[in-house]
């Protein structure tokens, strides 16, 4: 099975389409204002999927099985609450009596008449989606009847479902966010297809040689050693015990990455690289964790507004040593050399720090693959977002040129390997 | 980001994201945040009230293949898909006026070149020469970030900019 650019820039106008068709649905069905969110197409292990569900709270999901054009599973997944809230408007739409509601209206558990609201709502997301999906790829794609699912775990929605990735298997996932503009509810659309179907749609909307699904494993390798070396000069260098907190592959439409960033004043190093592959590599921090980064690492009482001098230069010492990091881990799993400029530092609201990068490379791509990661401290403010966005071209020669076998002996540290692998 | 189920006259601002143009009239307002390099290009008719705003990334959409499906991507292309949606929503051609803001170069990279944010703003500028669109007001490069808001029926183009020490800076257009 072989994957290129052209055939991922399809598979996201399909995620994009779909999360558009939903959203327009669940407006009409509501009248709530909805927008569709950030889309992405992520390549996950199993056991990080998994993870994602061990945030302890309660979700429900409605899953269809798909047939025809794509074989697979298709499931919605809410919040609980979240879930409850929007089954509570369509109630009261339909002025129904209020048994399931506490004293204040708001329903507290799923009766089998909320329940059947779910499904409807989760059936009509679903369709939602693969009616996208369908007029993408100008095909008919058949869909059984939805299943209700509730529960705090992943294994209640994906355990009997064959084509879910077992822990180390590494399978692409279409995520998509849609958001009420004044409630604030969320939901996240997984999509497993089957290997085969999806093997056969990669080759008709191939345009070019592409790359070996297995060379994919290099990518994760990169992104596992990138994040676990800036982790490790953080806490050398500032003391601060820090961890990898998220570790994620994305395929994006290049626009979308700004849009990812928090809209708020960040504090941030970004550099440019150079080497098989070159590209860009910024560090965000927010205005709190940049500045005990500074505590932590000028020993002297600093009297500085905002950030001063004495501030800018610990800020971007430290990039300058987390990007080395970062980039060493990535030359060594490639086998490469990777050379990165001096740091810029920035200090500005999110988004402004990113388009520039953004730019540069929509000159002449379209899409990126972005490396997302996040380093956080136990019991202390250091947030650190990591964007790792390298040029395609490269990428996809670098990606080429590697030993598949290699990867495997390129030694990786324990960090992700503990994680609960059901 | 689309927005679905907008109700004409909401008090909420219309968010144009990145690539995006909307085109709308009266007292609506359009937001655009956290502009680095891109460039937010504001159209209006004093007349007719109507106007649009989009939030380009790049210069040149003549030379792109997806310049059909993303108008707003792109500055040449923005500019003639804002006047073409406000003629067609009544507005008249000849009076209509431009703004632009942004287009900052915040990196000194090499593989930058002369800056992303100052090619941007000549295609801008460029292209409401040649549709003989007057630009009668502009906010544009620098090394700072810009979150800007236009309401069409006043023609008045917000920019929010925020300097070193953390204070804001609100410039009126």
């Amino acid at each position: 099975m072989k994957l290129d650019v052209n055939a991922l820039g399809t598979f996201y106008r399909m995620a994009r389409e779909g999360a558009g068709l939903a959203a327009g649905r669940l407006t009409h069905m509501t009248d709530v204002e909805t927008r569709a969110g950030v889309t992405k197409l992520n390549f996950m292990r199993g056991r990080e999927i998994r993870r994602d569900f061990e945030d302890s709270t309660a979700k429900v999901g409605v899953r269809v099985e798909l047939t025809g054009a794509i074989d697979g599973y298709s499931v919605i997944v809410f919040e609980r609450e979240n879930a409850l809230r929007i089954v509570e408007t369509l109630l009261e739409e339909s002025a129904t009596d209020a048994d399931a509601t506490n004293d204040d209206g708001e329903l507290e558990e799923f009766d089998e008449m909320t329940k059947s609201a779910a499904t409807e709502v989760g059936n009509i997301m679903n369709n939602g989606f693969i009616d996208g999906w369908a007029d993408v790829l100008e095909t008919v794609i058949d869909v059984s009847t939805p299943e209700f699912i509730e529960g705090h775990s992943a294994e209640t929605f994906f355990d009997d479902v064959e084509e879910a990735p077992a822990g180390d298997d590494l399978a692409l996932l279409f995520q998509s966010q849609i958001e009420t503009i004044e409630t604030q509810v969320g939901f996240s659309h997984y999509l497993f297809p089957e290997r085969e179907s999806m093997a056969s749609l990669l080759e008709q909307l191939r345009a070019s040689d592409g790359i070996e699904y297995d060379k994919l494993d290099g990518f994760d390798r990169m992104a596992e050693r990138g994040a676990e070396e800036v982790a490790k000069t953080a806490t050398t260098l500032t003391g601060i015990d820090t961890s990898v907190e998220i570790r994620r592959l994305n395929f994006v439409s290049l626009e979308t990455i700004p849009e990812q960033v928090p809209d708020e004043r960040l504090v941030g190093v970004a550099f440019e690289f150079d080497g098989l592959p070159s590209g860009y590599l910024l560090f965000l921090f927010d205005e709190e964790s940049a500045n005990e980064i500074i505590d932590a690492m000028v020993p002297m009482e600093v009297d500085e507004d905002g950030f001063g001098q004495m501030g800018q230069s610990a800020i971007k010492e430290l990039g300058n040593i987390m990007a080395s990091g970062f980039l060493d881990g990535w030359a060594n799993v490639l086998d490469t050399t990777i050379d990165h400029s001096t740091p810029e530092f920035i200090h500005d609201i999110g988004a402004a720090a990113v388009d520039p990068v953004v730019i540069q490379l929509g000159e002449e791509q379209e899409f990126a693959f972005v490396f997302d990661t996040v380093i956080v401290a136990d019991g202390q403010e250091f947030d650190c977002e990591i964007y790792a966005i390298p040029d395609e071209s490269d990428l996809e020669r670098a990606l080429n040129d590697l030993d598949v076998d290699r990867i495997e002996q390129a030694p990786t540290t324990a960090e992700f390997q503990n994680v609960t692998d059901s | 980001m689309k927005t679905y189920g907008t109700e004409p006259g909401a008090p909420t601002p219309v968010q144009v994201g990145i690539s995006e143009l909307t085109v709308s009239d009266g007292d609506d307002t359009l937001k655009s945040y956290g502009l680095g390099s891109c460039v937010a290009i504001a159209l209006y008719d004093p007349e007719t009230e109507i106007g649009g705003l989009a939030h380009t990334m790049l210069p040149d959409g003549d030379a792109a293949e997806n310049s059909d499906r993303k108008p707003g991507k792109y500055a040449d292309t923005a500019i003639r898909a804002l006047l073409r949606r406000m003629v067609e929503r009544g507005a008249s051609y000849t009076s209509v006026e431009a703004k632009l803001a942004g287009g900052s170069d915040m990196f000194d990279f090499d593989s930058f070149g002369d800056g992303v944010g100052q090619r941007n703003i000549a295609a801008a500028k460029a292209e409401l020469e040649k549709l003989g669109v007057p630009l009668v007001a502009a906010d544009l490069g620098g090394d700072r970030g810009r979150t800007v808001e236009f309401t069409p029926g006043t023609g008045t183009l917000m920019v929010k900019s925020s300097n070193e020490d953390g204070t804001q800076e609100v410039t009126e257009l």
